[in-house]
């Protein structure tokens, strides 16, 4: 538990001196779903602002004429405005795998990481987080493939039961399974990037396996501390979502705006905790020690000083970033 | 133990926990009844000698010191039901009143179970046009149902067991066994009584469209071998199909059901005895009188509430209503609607006869929910179902309506559904709008609301131009296409049709309608004449296009515009557009996009705050209104009362000058989280 609270606790501390990542990637969030908005947005312009019947939408939220809208030939196909969000979505992906490395890097620095640094990381990691990113794809796919096979196959027999709550009762307990397993997969490939990046090694299998033997070994604190974060990112969906309904007037825009992308910006906190966690573990847990190499020491002068560099403790196959 | 494998070890464990619990539970279910199996009832239940044949003027049912129909039928029958096979075996007395005015020398029969079968035209049907239930996406044994006429006699005339034959009225499927037909040796004369003696099988299908089991439920619908109706000259005795109901003629039914004893069992009519047999079954008898059906529920798990009383206009009416164990919470919901929706129909139409109305509340997750019989209708809940969602309520009220609309006013539902499905959906709008509110009738929840006339409208708008409402169920162009019409186009052209005759005028059209009509088998046009009659209007515009055709309506604000008249001066520097001594030529285009033609008011508004109103016939294809103000036009919008429910598109109605973003700002703002969202979550997990 001390090791948990240990590594939570380290873990938002790294947040907390690194608040500038979470920032730009919500601001990176925020301008992809913008762009990914602008033609559900202009759509919806060119049939709402002229109507009288859109005020069903101000001041509550009339379904009737929110479907209507989406219903008429003139404003076309969902695809046409789910597109372009999905291609955002995606775009938000991708170059959340671009800069991982960069921020990982960060959060393992005791100081503030020069811009330089960090794109370099980006660049000197991206072909490696591809690749974890494949085989993370794989492996999580198959094995989210096996687990919701399962869950629909128990659902189904629960189904047969005259105990209507039992096919509830029986997916909640299948979701809580996987969470689990998919969070301990998660674990498994934060500490691959961890030890990819900080150990700037180009072999990610051999990442992969070091990997695994340490979410074997830390697992009872790893996800204690994955699952209390995202225990708080629920908290925080749910209670942003409350406070948005209860508080927000319907007809206020910006306060909804506020509201949600509040939410949206604390939301991030939680998984940039757990790659907190995990750059803390790496650095407790997986550094690999200085191998102990014999040489002559040259005599030095009793007048020079000798100043340890940081590169000194950081591990022996880092460069340093 | 390490932390490690507890945390290994947990989902294993749950995974095996969730397992035994499931299969406990799913053994219980599958477990078979201990009643004896049924008995292959093959001895007819006590009849009338064929030379005193007559159908009873009971009144056991109704509170009603006579008859309300011209009875044509009655049913005595003796059903055993097998809860382990879903099979009935019974013996089936009909007693035929021959009131046609001819001599009848054939009688078909619906076996309406013989629809769910591989080659039946209802099956076929259902995976061609798309069904509500199942798209039958592999053949199940459980899918199978089956409804066989073992042997059949008519008194005086012997056994005719051999010349029955399945016909195919509709489409001609020879492998459709819905309709049977019987030569009889002897024609019936006008006026005599037949009395036919059978024996049949039904096997239950698992649930579809209403009817069949459900794990231990069941649900006995359409389950008896069921005389055509003799309308307008011929039989009338469709086919089963996938988007019909049924077309019977009143009369009295007395049915033994004999069942294990642990089920709690509900049916149409009054319960007028049950005792409990030997072999561990027990017989419960119904009597029902002026109905046109029959049909029983049982279940070993219902919980029943039966002390409610509706003090209706004709006598007492007792509600019972058997519930799921797990929505018991709802009961109340359950009988509040009920009792606000009877309450509703008998000031509005008409009073409500009969001595019971039972309300189920069927087997959850199957196809049983929301169904009509006489005196006795299926809900539809779920055990999380807040307040603010109303779908209970809905499937109540319109269930309880078709008592009424298909119940009492017995409509032919194979060729005009919508004069029970559309018109009942009228009507809950109406009740619904009137107990809640026409903005919150359906949902009420977390800011978010639906009425009934948008409900309606929904349904109807994406299939607004495929077929007319006036058209057999069974020639729809898809499933859609017959529910968004006959529910939805119906129920906006009668709430239309209130903008052109007035409201009150409507209700008292129904009411006219209910009471002139009621135990009989009105026709379309008996409908559409009564609302001409009572409303003292020539309609037949309104009914040619919207009932009988398929034209659609889409009126728009083309454009609005104000144009100074001293526009000249201005362009010198002369006094600008603020200014109030300005006059204006201010002019509004509305255009009938549609070709649905209908006299409208158009309400003007200008910037000096006056308001004028105009009337535009709707043709031609569009007009103008122009007015010399010292002031601008603001705004302009067609249908200002929203009274029009079969406009195709309301946001084109009206244009205002000054234009308003934040409708649309406020659907932006959701797409936007919702985006931001649905990115974050992805790279939560992905990255």
């Amino acid at each position: 538990m001390n090791q948990n609270r240990s590594l939570l606790s380290d873990g938002l501390s790294r947040l907390t001196r690194n608040k500038r990542y979470i920032v730009w990637f919500y601001v990176l969030n925020i301008l992809l779903a913008w762009f990914g908005t602008v033609a559900f947005a202009t759509q919806a312009h060119e049939m709402l602002d002229h109507s009288l019947a859109a005020s069903g939408l101000v001041h509550g939220f009339d379904l009737g004429v929110f479907t209507e809208m989406m219903a008429q030939p003139e404003f076309g196909s969902t695809r046409t405005s789910g597109a372009p969000a999905m291609y955002f979505a995606s775009t938000f992906f991708v170059l959340s795998v671009l800069f991982m490395p960069g921020v990982i890097l960060g959060y393992a620095s005791t100081y503030r990481l020069p811009r330089e640094d960090f794109f370099r990381a980006c660049g000197r990691n991206l072909w490696r987080f591809i690749r974890l990113l494949i085989i993370a794809g794989i492996v999580m796919g198959i094995v989210a493939g096996v687990l919701f096979g399962i869950r629909g196959a128990l659902i189904k027999a629960a189904n047969e039961s005259t105990n209507e709550l039992l096919p509830f009762y029986t997916s909640m307990a299948c979701l809580l399974v996987i969470f689990l397993l998919m969070s301990v997969l998660r674990i498994w490939f934060d500490l691959a990037q961890a030890d990819v990046v900080l150990s700037d090694r180009s072999a990610v299998r051999r990442s992969l396996a070091i990997a695994f033997r340490h979410t074997w070994r830390g697992l009872g604190s790893l996800l204690g501390s994955y699952v209390v974060t995202t225990i708080i990112a629920a908290i925080l969906l749910i209670g942003g979502l409350w406070f948005w309904i209860k508080f927000v007037p319907p007809a206020s825009v910006v306060g909804a705006f506020f509201v949600s992308q509040f939410t949206l910006l604390l939301l991030l906190v939680p998984r940039f905790w757990q790659r907190g966690v995990a750059v803390t573990y790496y650095q407790q847990h997986m550094v690999e020690p200085i191998p102990e190499q014999s040489f002559s020491v040259p005599a030095i002068p009793a007048s020079d000083p000798v100043v340890a560099s940081p590169a000194m403790v950081e591990p022996a196959e880092t460069s340093t970033p | 133990m390490k932390i490690r494998w507890i945390i290994l070890l947990l989902p294993v464990l749950s995974v095996l926990a969730i397992t035994l619990a499931v299969h406990e539970h799913a053994a219980h279910a599958a477990e078979p009844p201990q009643s004896a199996p049924a008995k292959a009832a093959l001895a007819p239940a006590a009849s009338n000698q064929s030379g005193s044949l007559s159908i009873p003027e009971t009144t056991i049912a109704i509170n009603s010191d006579k008859p309300m129909s011209e009875r044509i039928v009655h049913y005595e029958i003796d059903a055993h039901y097998n809860a382990t096979t879903h099979v009935v075996d019974a013996t089936e007395v009909l007693t035929y009143h021959n009131t046609t005015g001819q001599a009848l020398d054939h009688f078909p029969f619906h076996l309406y179970q013989n629809a769910f079968q591989p080659k039946a035209t209802w099956v076929t049907e259902a995976k061609i046009m798309g069904s509500r239930d199942t798209n039958y996406a592999k053949w199940e044994d459980k899918d199978y149902g089956s409804e066989e006429i073992k042997s059949i006699e008519v008194v005086g005339q012997g056994d005719l067991t051999a010349k029955l034959h399945y016909i195919a009225p509709d489409d001609g499927n020879k492998d459709d066994k819905t309709v049977i037909d019987l030569p009889v040796n002897k024609p019936i004369a006008p006026g005599e009584n037949v009395q036919f003696k059978i024996a049949f099988q039904t096997k239950f299908p698992e649930t579809q469209a209403r009817s069949g089991w459900k794990r231990d439920f069941v649900l006995g619908g359409q389950w008896f071998p069921k005389v055509g109706v003799w309308w307008h000259g011929a039989w009338n005795c469709h086919q089963y199909h996938n988007t019909t109901e049924f077309f019977a003629d009143f009369g009295v039914f007395d049915v033994k059901l004999t069942v294990p004893q642990f089920e709690i069992v509900g049916a149409s009519g009054v319960r007028v005895g049950e005792a409990n047999n030997s072999d561990g079954t027990k017989t419960v008898t119904f009597h029902g009188d002026d109905i046109h059906d029959f049909a029983w529920t049982a279940s070993p798990r219902y919980k029943v509430k039966d002390d409610g009383i509706f003090q209706g206009q004709m006598g007492p009416v007792k509600m019972q209503i058997l519930m799921q164990p797990a929505h018991w919470s709802q009961v109340g919901r359950h009988e509040k609607i009920l009792s606000e929706t009877l309450d509703h129909f008998e000031r509005w139409y008409g009073p409500y006869p009969y001595k019971t109305i039972t309300l189920v509340d069927p087997e959850p997750d199957s196809a049983a929910f929301g169904m009509e019989y006489p005196t006795f209708i299926t809900g539809g809940t779920s055990w999380f179902m807040p307040e603010g969602l109303r779908f209970p309520e809905l499937v109540v009220e319109h269930e309880f309506g078709h008592q009424y609309w298909y119940g009492m006013v017995a409509t032919n539902e194979f060729e005009d559904a919508w004069m029970d499905e559309g018109i009942n959906s009228y009507t809950e709008a109406k009740v619904l709008d009137s107990i809640f509110s026409p903005q919150t009738s359906v949902i009420d929840m977390a800011g978010a609301t639906l009425g009934e006339p948008g409900l309606q409208r929904m349904s109807y708008i994406g299939v607004a131009d495929l077929d007319p409402i006036a058209k057999n169920a069974y020639e729809y162009y898809n499933s859609n296409s017959y529910g968004g019409i006959t529910y939805g186009k119906t129920a906006s052209v009668l709430l239309t049709l209130e903008s052109i005759i007035g409201a009150d005028t409507m209700q008292k059209a129904m009411h006219v309608y209910f009471m002139k009509y009621r135990f009989t088998h009105p026709t379309k046009e008996d409908f559409l004449k009564t609302i001409e009659e009572v409303s003292g209007k020539n309609l037949r515009w309104y009914f040619d296009q919207a009932i009988y055709g398929t034209q659609v309506m889409d009126y728009k604000v083309l454009r609005i515009e104000s144009l100074p008249l001293n526009w000249y001066e201005q362009k010198k520097g002369g006094p600008g557009k603020d200014d109030k001594n300005t006059l204006y030529r201010d002019t509004v285009w509305v255009q009938r996009k549609g070709d649905f033609a209908m006299p409208i008011d158009v309400e003007i508004k200008f910037s000096d705050g006056s308001k004028v109103r105009e009337h535009w016939k709707g043709d031609p294809r569009w007009t103008q209104f122009s007015y010399e103000r010292k002031a601008t036009v603001e705004s302009a919008e067609i249908d200002p009362d929203h009274n029009v429910m079969i406009d195709r598109n309301n946001l084109n109605n009206s244009y205002s000058e000054e234009g308003n973003g934040k409708p649309a700002r406020k659907l932006a703002n959701y797409w936007m989280f919702a985006t931001q969202w649905v990115s974050q979550a992805l790279a939560w997990w992905g990255v």
